[in-house]
């Protein structure tokens, strides 16, 4: 294929090429279906929403400019028969502005609802993937461990909310979800704190306590069906095999279960077609 | 909170998502083209053809600036015929008919030949096929394939109200086109229905159960009941599936001997 001339229009900045903002557009929508379709939260499309921010923005100066202009003609010289059109075309400018706006306010809203769902289960899942002896996070964090468990008192259930200040890689979130929901988490733990875990004893204070192997901290549910459209020439849908853990070797006991074939809309667990997902969103996509 | 709706795209989702499938119009005025953010829109000259998003038809349709020309298979001899397959046909007694290929699959009747799909490359390097509602499945053609036979695109339901709610008069006999939508749509429900005997496949890890040729607002009306069974069916199957997989275990630690030190340790851990 013309790799090039992808490589040129990206070249060309944001919003050079109209062929690139089609792809992008309908590469979001796909992107805000399966967001809307699954329980977790996906990774997080950092270049993809970049260029659709720079777009919208480009876009709303656009409209203000022919906006501006036509206020500015409208008294000088009537020009009748040129105005009409140009309400139209502001029209269409802004319904189209006010669909994508639409598709990437409903994205960050089902992505928000999540992370305060099953906000523990992140910030644990963002801090053991990240656990750097050198790096300060868990360096205060043993040093707050080290303290709680020396005090006698003042154990707060905010102790257990992981510290991820030193985070670089925030997979699957952006930046800005991972200091939210870390503000969050926060919050509640205080609030909990205040209200009753305060007069908890001290050991069952923590909100991550996996006392007896059942870790309180709950996340989404991973085998929850969706509806999938087959892309490629065939996916297959596994049953997860229980060997692999979160990084552990992948496939390992990985069972292959149906057969999708191209075209084909299947109801499966989500945990079957995930990797297939992950691997190329080209395999299959979700309806 | 910060988001109400239920997980799974919802109605009115499902006919904003129609809402972007591209038509073909005869413009009544002319406009100049205009780049969008959902891609480019191209030049409106009277008599020409062109093929704009649903949403700017309809706008423009209401407007009285366009007329909307039906996509090929929202005509009553299309729909009666495709009735005629969802309701008679041997092969389709419990199944959808099928739907409109994707470009470069194989059509029904040669199955045995691979796709030939062509991706496209996105602005990450990422391959991408395009899916409905991105595909030209509601453009009117202007050459007949000869022996294709006419097929409900993925957003049938939607497309086809709309057309009947704002164009109705661009329509060949709009009362004959509501009629068999709703008969296609009773018909196509009762196998939805009929249907439900099957979803403890789905229910099983690396099962599930094929919906080829559904329409998404079908989909949508029986998104949560399904997902709902399958949970249940799952939830109560669980103990079912773990012996499965111990079952699996056992075999593949038997087959040799090389793997059945780790894997043992492995089972420990459980």
């Amino acid at each position: 294929m013309d790799i090039d001339d992808i490589l040129a229009s990206v070249d060309r900045g944001p919003g050079a090429s109209p062929e690139s903002a089609a792809l992008d557009h309908q590469q979001l929508t796909r992107f805000w279906i399966a967001e809307r379709a699954v329980s977790e939260v996906l990774p997080w499309p950092a270049p993809l929403m970049e260029r659709m921010m720079d777009r919208v923005r480009l876009q709303i100066e656009t409209i203000e400019d022919l906006a501006a202009s036509s206020v500015d003609t409208n008294p000088s010289h009537n020009s009748t028969s040129h105005n009409p059109n140009l309400n139209l075309r502001l029209s269409i400018l802004q319904t189209d502005l006010a669909r994508t706006q639409y598709i990437i306010r409903s994205l960050l809203r089902a992505r928000l609802a999540k992370l305060t769902k099953h906000s523990m289960h992140y910030l644990v899942q963002l801090a053991s993937r990240n656990k750097n002896p050198l790096s300060s996070a868990s360096q205060s964090q043993s040093q707050s461990q080290t303290q709680s468990s020396a005090s006698t008192a003042n154990v707060s259930p905010e102790d257990s909310v992981p510290d991820i200040s030193a985070l670089t890689d925030t997979t699957p979130l952006s930046g800005p979800e991972t200091s939210f929901v870390h503000a969050h988490q926060t919050l509640l733990a205080g609030h909990y704190g205040a209200s009753f875990l305060g007069a908890f004893p001290r050991q069952l204070r923590r909100l991550d306590d996996n006392a007896g192997g059942t870790s309180m901290v709950q996340g989404p549910e991973l085998k929850e069906v969706v509806f999938v459209r087959c892309l490629a020439a065939q996916v297959n849908c596994l049953m997860e095999g229980e060997g692999d853990g979160v990084d552990g070797e992948d496939g390992l006991g990985d069972e292959i279960g149906v057969t999708m074939r191209m075209g084909d809309v299947w109801v499966v667990r989500w945990d079957g077609v995930r990797k297939a997902w992950e691997r190329g969103k080209w395999n299959c996509c979700n309806v | 909170m910060a988001f109400p709706l239920p997980r799974g795209i919802v109605a009115s989702e499902i006919a904003f998502l129609a809402e972007m499938e591209t038509v073909t119009v005869v413009p009544r005025q002319r406009l100049e083209g205009l780049e969008l953010l959902g891609g480019p829109i191209e030049p409106l000259v009277p008599p020409r053809r062109a093929s704009l998003p649903l949403w700017l038809a309809l706008l423009l349709k209401r407007q009285r600036r366009a007329n909307i020309i039906p996509p090929s298979w929202l005509h009553p001899e299309s729909l009666s015929l495709i009735l005629e397959v969802e309701s008679q046909h041997q092969d389709y007694k419990n199944a959808f008919s099928p739907p409109p290929p994707l470009p470069g699959q194989p059509s029904v009747r040669d199955q045995g030949l691979e796709p030939t799909a062509r991706p496209q490359y996105t602005l990450d390097g990422n391959r991408y096929y395009a899916a409905p509602p991105f595909l030209p499945q509601n453009t009117a053609q202007t050459t007949v394939s000869s022996g294709e036979p006419p097929a409900l695109p993925f957003h049938w339901i939607e497309v086809g109200n709309m057309l009947l709610d704002s164009a109705s008069d661009d329509l060949m006999d709009p009362g004959q086109i509501r009629r068999l939508l709703k008969d296609l749509r009773e018909v196509r429900m009762a196998k939805m229905r009929s249907g439900v005997d099957v979803l403890d496949d789905a229910a099983m890890g690396g099962g599930g159960v094929a919906l080829t040729g559904v329409g998404a607002m079908e989909l949508g009306d029986e998104r949560g009941f399904l997902s709902g069974v399958v949970d249940g069916l799952r939830k109560i199957g669980a103990s079912k599936e773990q012996a499965r997989r111990e079952q699996l275990a056992e075999q593949r630690a038997n087959g040799g001997y090389n793997g059945t030190q780790d894997e043992e340790e492995d089972y420990m851990e459980f």
